[in-house]
C-alpha cells in the first residue's frame, strides 16, 4: 500500500498545469464562469482539445495503437483532476474521454472505431448521451424510444430528455428499444444530431447553460451499420458505461477548489474565527478528501483490470454527500456572494452541486445498490 | 499509487485476524458493561505485536492494520496507546504499556486508567507522564464499554513533563489511533447489524428488505468506508492534517453507526444481554474523546488555512 504519487504522475500534473497556464484566457473565468455546459466552454473546447491532443494530453490512458500514449488509469484521473479544478474547458468532450472512448473500443464495430476514434482523437467532436427518457429516470430500463427493423434500416421514434450538451453534441450514443421487455430488448445507436428527424429544445435550468435538453427522434431512420453492439445487447453496454461514468468526474477537485476560496473571503472579512465556520469548513475538507481517496481506490481496481463493484456506488455517494457539505457552506456563510452571483467560482461551485445526486442515477439508486451489492441485503419483493 | 496491502501486509493482516478471531467468542451471558480483554492482551504481548510499528520493515500502516482488527475483537484491550500513538509520537521513549491518555483536565474520565501502567498528559504545551501503577485509581462504574477511571489532581500533580516530545504529533498519532479503533468497533457494530436485518423478520419479510433500512445501513458504509481509507491514509503519510481529517470523519462515522445499528435492533439492541452495546458504547465513548467532531474538524481547518493548532 503507497499513497504517493510516482515522479511519473507529479511530472504529468506538472504538464497539465503548464498547458493550462499557457492555454486558458486571462478572462476564463468572467467568459466560461466555470460552466461546462456553456456555449462559450463548448466552442472554447473545440480549440483547447485539439492542443491537448497535440501535447499528448486529450487521451492519455488510451492504447498506443489506438492513438493513446498507453500510460495508466491514474494520469486518466489526475487529468480529470486538473481538468475539473480548472473549470472544465474541455466542455463534454470529458465524456469523449471517460466513457464513449473506453466503450467504442469494447463493443464498436472495426468500421465504427475507424471513424469515430479519430474524430474523438482530433479534440473537436462532442457526444451527448441519450438515455434519460420523460418516464424513464433512474428506472432506465422502462424506456420507450423504439427503433423498428426496416430491412437494412431502423426507423426511430421516441424522446430523451436532461441530455447534456445535446444543443451543440455531434453526435448521440442513444438507447432505444428493437424489443422484449425492461432489460430484454435495448439496443444503442450512434445518431448524428443533425440527421433528418432529430429536433433538441434547451431546457432552462438552475446547473448551468446547456446543461439539460429535450431531444426529439421523430421517424428517424438510421442505417443498421449505425446500431452499437448486438441488436438487443444495450442492456451490457448501458451497465459497462455507467460504471464508467459514476467514477468517471472528479467533481471534488473543482469543490475543493471552491471551499479554499470561500474561506480565503472568509478570512479577509475576519469571519474565518468563528469556530463554527471553522467546524463547518473542514468537515467539508474532510468529506472532500475522503471523496478523493475512496476514488482513488476505485481507479486502482481499474488499472489493476479488476471488475467494477459496489466500491463504484460507494464513491458516487461519497460525492454527493462532500459536494453538499461545500453547498452548504457556502450559503450559509457566503450568501451575499452566491445570491448576487458576481463571484464566478462561489457561483458555479453552488450551482453543480444542484446535479450531483442526479446525474449518473440518482444518489437513492447508488444506496440500493451499495445496500443489495456490497451488504448482500435482500431484494424488496 | 498503490491501494492494495503487499503481500507481507496481507500475510500480516491474516495473522491477526486468526489470533484476534479466538477471541471473538461471546459468553454465554454478558453482564458487564465491557468484557475485559486479558486473554487477547497477553496473546498479543506473547506475539510481539505491541511492538508491530517498531519492527524492522513496518511502520504506522502495520499498526493501523492492528488496532483495528484488535479494534473489533468483543472484548476492550488498550491497543491504540501502546501500538500506535507511544511508537510513532515518541519513537525515543520507553514507556511502560497499558498506556491511558489525557488531556489535562481534572475530574474526567480516562479510558483504560485502572490497570494502566502509564499515564500521558496532553497538558497544551507540554506532554506529561505519570506512573499510575503505583497510584490508587478510582474505577468508574461506566456503561461505556471500557474500563474508566477518573483523573484526579493528585494524579495530575505526580506528573512530569516528558522532555523533547512534540505535543503536535502527540495529538496527530492519538487521532489516527482514535480514528482507527472507530473503525474497527463501528465495522463489528455493522456487521453484527446488517446480519441481524437479515434474520430479523416482521410483516412477513426480513427487515433488511425495506429501502429506509437499507439505506441507511448504506450510508453507514459510506461514512464508514471514507474514515477507514483516511486513517489508512493518515497512517501512510504521517501528515497531521490527515489525521486530523481522519479522526473527524471517524467520529462522523460512529455517531451515526451507533445510533443506526442501536435503531435496526429495536428493543433488543438496548438490553445488555446482546453483544451491541459491547461495540456501539465504545462509540459512544470515543464520539467525545480529544474534544469531539467539532475539535476534530477545527483542527482540520486550523491545519488545512492556518498556520497550525494553538496549544
Amino acid at each position: 500500500m503507497d499513497f504517493n504519487w510516482t515522479r511519473e504522475h507529479d511530472a504529468f500534473r506538472a504538464r497539465l498545469r503548464d498547458v493550462l497556464k499557457r492555454h486558458l484566457p486571462d478572462d476564463w473565468a468572467e467568459q466560461s464562469r466555470y460552466d461546462t455546459s456553456s456555449e462559450y466552454t463548448s466552442k472554447f473546447s473545440r480549440k483547447f482539445c485539439p492542443i491537448l491532443a497535440q501535447e499528448g494530453l486529450l487521451i492519455p490512458h488510451w492504447p498506443k495503437e489506438l492513438g493513446g500514449e498507453g500510460l495508466d488509469g491514474f494520469h486518466h484521473w489526475i487529468l480529470g483532476e486538473e481538468m475539473v479544478a480548472a473549470g472544465e474547458p474541455r466542455s463534454y468532450q470529458y465524456m469523449s474521454v471517460n466513457w464513449v472512448g473506453p466503450t467504442m473500443m469494447r463493443y464498436g464495430t472495426k468500421a465504427q472505431q475507424e471513424e469515430f476514434i479519430p474524430k474523438i482523437k482530433s479534440g473537436n467532436f462532442i457526444w451527448c448521451q441519450g438515455f434519460s427518457e420523460p418516464d424513464a429516470g433512474s428506472d432506465l430500463a422502462a424506456l420507450r424510444t423504439r427503433a423498428e427493423r426496416r430491412g437494412d434500416r431502423y426507423l426511430i421514434n421516441g424522446s430523451k430528455i436532461w441530455t447534456s450538451g445535446a444543443s451543440f453534441a455531434d453526435h448521440c450514443l442513444m438507447l432505444a428499444r428493437t424489443g422484449g421487455e425492461r432489460r430484454e430488448g435495448i439496443t444503442v445507436f450512434l445518431v448524428p444530431m443533425k440527421h433528418p428527424g432529430v429536433e433538441v429544445r434547451v431546457i432552462p435550468n438552475y446547473i448551468g447553460e446547456r446543461t439539460v435538453h429535450e431531444v426529439f427522434f421523430t421517424e428517424v431512420e438510421v442505417p443498421a451499420e449505425w446500431r452499437f453492439g448486438d441488436e438487443s445487447n444495450g442492456w451490457e453496454i448501458v451497465t459497462y458505461i455507467l460504471h464508467q461514468e459514476r467514477v468517471g468526474i472528479p467533481r471534488y477537485a473543482f469543490s475543493m477548489r471552491v471551499l479554499d476560496h470561500a474561506v480565503e473571503l472568509l478570512k479577509k472579512r475576519g469571519a474565518f474565527s468563528d469556530s463554527a465556520v471553522r467546524a463547518r469548513a473542514g468537515h467539508a475538507r474532510a468529506a472532500c478528501e475522503a471523496t478523493r481517496y475512496l476514488a482513488l481506490d476505485v481507479i486502482n481496481d481499474r488499472v489493476k483490470g479488476r471488475p467494477p463493484s459496489a466500491k463504484t456506488s460507494i464513491v458516487r455517494y461519497s460525492q454527493v454527500r462532500s459536494d453538499r457539505l461545500v453547498a452548504d457552506f457556502l450559503a450559509d456563510y457566503l450568501a451575499d456572494e452566491l445570491v448576487s452571483g458576481q463571484d464566478r467560482m462561489i457561483a458555479s461551485g453552488y450551482k453543480r452541486t444542484g446535479s450531483v445526486g442526479i446525474a449518473s442515477g440518482a444518489a437513492e439508486v447508488q444506496l440500493d445498490l451499495i445496500a443489495r451489492n456490497h451488504l448482500d441485503l435482500p431484494r424488496r419483493r | 499509487m498503490d491501494f492494495d496491502l503487499s503481500s507481507d501486509q496481507s500475510v500480516l493482516a491474516e495473522a491477526i485476524d486468526n489470533l484476534v478471531g479466538r477471541h471473538h467468542t461471546l459468553p454465554s451471558v454478558i453482564a458487564a458493561h465491557y468484557l475485559p480483554g486479558d486473554g487477547l492482551d497477553s496473546d498479543l504481548a506473547q506475539a510481539g505485536f505491541f511492538d508491530i510499528a517498531r519492527s524492522e520493515g513496518m511502520s504506522a500502516l502495520e499498526a493501523v492494520l492492528l488496532v483495528e482488527r484488535v479494534a473489533r475483537a468483543p472484548v476492550a484491550v488498550e491497543i491504540g496507546a501502546s501500538a500506535l500513538v507511544v511508537p510513532l509520537a515518541l519513537p525515543d521513549h520507553e514507556i511502560s504499556r497499558p498506556v491511558a491518555l489525557a488531556d489535562a483536565r481534572a475530574g474526567s474520565p480516562v479510558r483504560f486508567l485502572p490497570g494502566a501502567s502509564s499515564l500521558l498528559v496532553d497538558a497544551g504545551s507540554e506532554i506529561r507522564i505519570a506512573d499510575v501503577s503505583r497510584l490508587n485509581i478510582e474505577p468508574i462504574s461506566s456503561t461505556f464499554a471500557y474500563p474508566f477511571g477518573t483523573l484526579t489532581s493528585a494524579i495530575l500533580d505526580a506528573s512530569e513533563p516528558l522532555g523533547d516530545v512534540s505535543v503536535e504529533l502527540l495529538r496527530q498519532w492519538r487521532r489516527v489511533a482514535l480514528a482507527t479503533e472507530i473503525c474497527g468497533a463501528g465495522k463489528s457494530a455493522l456487521d453484527l447489524t446488517v446480519q441481524y436485518v437479515k434474520d430479523r423478520r416482521q410483516f412477513g419479510r426480513p427487515i433488511g428488505e425495506f429501502q429506509s433500512v437499507q439505506h441507511r445501513l448504506a450510508e453507514c458504509t459510506m461514512l464508514l468506508a471514507s474514515a477507514r481509507m483516511m486513517a489508512l491514509r493518515a497512517a501512510l503519510t504521517g501528515n497531521s492534517l490527515d489525521a486530523a481529517e481522519a479522526a473527524s470523519l471517524a467520529q462522523e462515522a460512529g455517531t451515526r453507526i451507533h445510533h443506526e445499528t442501536h435503531q435496526f435492533h429495536g428493543a433488543m439492541g438496548i438490553t445488555m444481554e446482546y453483544p451491541l452495546h459491547l461495540w456501539t458504547y465504545r462509540l459512544k465513548a470515543l464520539q467525545g474523546e480529544m474534544g469531539g467532531l467539532v475539535a476534530q474538524t477545527g483542527a482540520v481547518a486550523a491545519l488545512r488555512w492556518d498556520d497550525g493548532e494553538q496549544p
